[in-house]
């Protein structure tokens, strides 16, 4: 610290909770920025400005006050040129949610290995504040009232993600135990901002709506069923809660922590402290899409007997549920901030986020697209076809073309390719399987990763890397052939943009 | 002798019956003995001007004096058009390959002849590939075409009874292996189309002749220097 000036080093600026608190960190007069971005560090540049630039910041002008200083650098291993001299506080942000580990070596090598290196170089140059960034549910199948401390031991963790965030913690604890002070931040599920609904990234509760748009979307193109009776059973107690904390308040309150004066490490939970139940969450998304009739039910999923608008609302898959909880609670200091008979997500502020999302078509309006241009060389072949395809397939133009009924092979050569087989049912993406899968395709596309990229980023047509060679078509060639122009269309409507490709985020 | 020549390759604008086509026109600086307008492949099939046989063909065809025109249809790239009812329509062509509007492609290139005769008044050659077989053939009354060539025709799809109506010279191409029909029966119908003709079966990649294109203008080439549609010397 010089001069009452703190210098902070900011990992995951340009991240989803990231450039949140950045804004949040900057509103202290007091502090400057060390902002760690990827290389090259021109294309995370125009990234994070868009970023800033949406919520009111202009990252030019604060990089020429000295409010902002960027520095070039990778996790884990390009860190070689990262500055840590001076630096009075480290807020690691940054992160992997891959949930189930992938030949990546996610989410390991970013949470896990990247915290080490940035601890390590911590440690040599003298830091002795270091702020973690974790989430709630290091907890793992732990319910009751959970307290603000370290867990010692590994908790029944379900994913490979919570995993990683655990030994994070631990590496974390540790280093506050001998070099300095560790103080870690755990909050729950993020959602938009209360104040304007807007939301850079838009997974968990938002697969919840987005399920209940596709919903809507069937009533809205003439099922005889009445909108308001759909046959809907919703996995789960209708009393259990939805832990989601509005992005603003939680980056303020971790922002707060990290520049609150610490002698001792010490755990933040950053939750919720009155919570919507999956009741009120219900409630408010039939108000919102005008549909209803969903009754909560003890079913297991899968479900086995699916009737037709559960196969609609269940296609995101079961990710949007793992997360719902009955029977716990968090000892949370944040929730002292909580002013007595406010909520922090009540209708409003949860109508807003849907206006939001829905305005920007869940995040992939054209002009976003436009914010980064930069055509990207590697998309996670997995993630791809496991979350964003299922996710996506629903809300696309895919969905309508009620005759397409087929069973694709999807094979990506090349070191993070992989084979996938996903069925169609009247338009819908019923299931993907990787292989070896119990499904027996129809057809095959065949190309490599890095066609892949070039096609799911609208950077070149799929016939185009087919008919040019590249790309390789098998089993029944005509019909492969005639899905051609509807994945281009999905394409052109969902194309990948950087910000949701599950690359590590530094 | 090949008679090496200058090239100029224009993307240019097709007054089509109620809507704007793009086309590529590509012709010889130093003069022309013929032109050439080249249908693609269904739209809905991936089908566009850049496909890898159209241009093998344009790329062939210019520089033998061929004044070149190939062009989109209705709705792909920046030609106007194009089905209102995107789902609804695949939907049906998913179902049973048909389109209800492909009538509109076929007076596409119809007026894609139209502007070619006016960019230059030699005779036209007509050349199909694939759906674009089905293209010129069910205009050929109107067209007047000096010779005609098919490449890959899916005549289990479209009929192809017009050929009778013109007696330009024909010259069929296939693939011995091809997605749209067995080999013995695209033989047995080449051999119920009318006189004259020539068949040319080529070991080359099934129906897109993929790393097989110059297979494809080679053989296109040979047949017109044999028909003295193009300069041989």
């Amino acid at each position: 610290m010089t001069d009452g000036r703190v210098e902070v080093l900011l990992t995951g600026a340009s991240g989803f909770l990231g450039h949140y608190l950045l804004a949040e960190l900057l509103a202290y007069p007091n502090v400057r920025c060390h902002v760690l971005l990827r290389s090259p560090m021109s294309a995370s540049a125009v990234r994070l400005d868009g970023l800033l630039a949406d919520i009111g910041l202009n990252l030019s002008a604060l990089i020429a006050e000295k409010r902002i200083v960027p520095v070039e650098g990778g996790l884990p291993d390009s860190l070689s040129g990262v500055d840590f001299s001076g630096i009075d506080v480290v807020l690691h942000a940054a992160g992997n949610t891959t949930f189930h580990a992938n030949g990546s070596g996610e989410p390991m090598k970013t949470n896990v290995d990247g915290t080490r290196a940035m601890l390590t170089l911590a440690a040599d140059a003298g830091v002795d504040r270091f702020v973690y960034v974790s989430t709630a549910y290091v907890c793992g199948e732990q319910v009751g009232h959970l307290p603000e401390a370290f867990y010692p031991t590994l908790p029944p963790v379900r994913n490979d993600y919570e995993h990683s965030k655990w030994e994070a913690e631990r590496l974390v604890w540790e280093w506050g135990g001998q070099q300095g002070v560790a103080t870690i931040c755990r909050p729950s599920i993020l959602f938009g901002d209360s104040r304007t609904g807007r939301a850079s990234a838009m997974k968990g509760l938002y697969l919840v709506a987005k399920a209940t748009e596709i919903l809507a979307r069937a009533m809205d193109s003439g099922r005889e069923t009445d909108r308001h009776q759909i046959p809907l059973r919703i996995l789960g107690r209708s009393d259990a809660t939805c832990n989601v904390v509005p992005i603003d308040w939680a980056a303020r309150q971790i922002a707060g922590i990290a520049m609150k004066p610490a002698i001792e490490s010490s755990v933040y939970h950053v939750t919720n402290p009155d919570p919507p139940t999956h009741d009120e969450i219900k409630c408010w998304l039939e108000e919102y899409f005008d549909i209803a009739g969903g009754r909560f039910s003890g079913a297991k999923w899968p479900l086995q007997d699916a009737n037709h608008y559960e196969d609609l609302f269940y296609s995101l898959g079961n990710i949007c549920l793992e997360y719902f909880r009955h029977g716990l609670t968090h000892e949370s200091r944040c929730a002292a901030s909580v002013l007595g008979g406010h909520r922090l997500l009540d209708r409003e502020a949860f109508f807003r986020c849907m206006k939001y999302a829905q305005a920007t078509n869940w995040c992939r309006s054209r002009s976003e697209a436009e914010v980064f241009p930069a055509p990207i060389r590697n998309v996670d072949s997995k993630w791809y076809f496991e979350s964003f395809l299922p996710e996506s397939v629903p809300l696309s133009v895919v969905a309508k073309v009620n005759e397409l009924t087929a069973i694709v092979r999807y094979t990506i050569t090349g070191s993070d390719g992989g084979s996938w087989v996903s069925r169609f049912d009247r338009g819908r993406l019923v299931e993907t399987q990787s292989t070896p899968a119990t499904l027996e395709p129809e057809f095959e596309y065949r190309l490599s990763c890095e066609d892949l990229a070039d096609v799911v980023t609208c950077h070149r047509p799929l016939q185009d890397v087919f008919f040019h060679g590249s790309a390789e078509m098998f089993g029944d060639v005509e019909r492969a052939l005639k899905m051609v122009p509807i994945i281009g269309e999905f394409i052109k409507e969902f194309p990948v943009v950087d910000r949701e490709c599950p690359v590590p985020v530094c | 002798m090949l008679i090496e020549t200058a090239i100029t390759e224009e993307n240019v604008r097709i007054q089509g019956q109620d809507r704007m086509l793009e086309g590529i026109l590509s012709y010889p600086n130093d003069g022309a003995c013929s032109s050439a307008l080249i249908a693609g492949p269904h739209p809905f099939l991936g089908g566009d001007m850049r496909n890898n046989v159209v241009s093998a063909l344009l790329k062939a065809l210019v520089p033998q004096g061929v004044v070149s025109l190939a062009f989109n249809y209705g709705g792909v790239g920046g030609s106007e058009g194009g089905p209102t009812d995107w789902p609804a329509v695949m939907s049906n062509f998913w179902k049973d390959g048909t389109f209800a509007e492909e009538s509109d492609w076929i007076e596409d290139t119809r007026s894609a002849v139209a502007a070619l005769r006016q960019w230059c008044d030699l005779p036209p050659l007509l050349i199909g590939y694939s759906f674009g077989c089905w293209a010129i053939v069910s205009n050929l009354q109107e067209l007047r075409a000096s010779a005609i060539v098919l490449i890959s025709p899916n005549f289990k799809q479209h009929a192809f009874d017009q050929l009778s109506e013109c007696s330009a010279p024909l010259l069929l191409i296939h693939s011995d292996s091809d997605f749209t029909c067995s080999l013995s029966e695209v033989v047995a119908w080449a051999d119920s189309i009318r006189e004259p003709r020539k068949r040319v079966q080529l070991a080359a990649g099934e129906h897109f002749f993929r790393g097989h294109e110059a297979k494809v203008s080679g053989t296109v080439l040979d047949f017109l220097k044999g028909h003295n549609i193009l300069w041989t010397d």
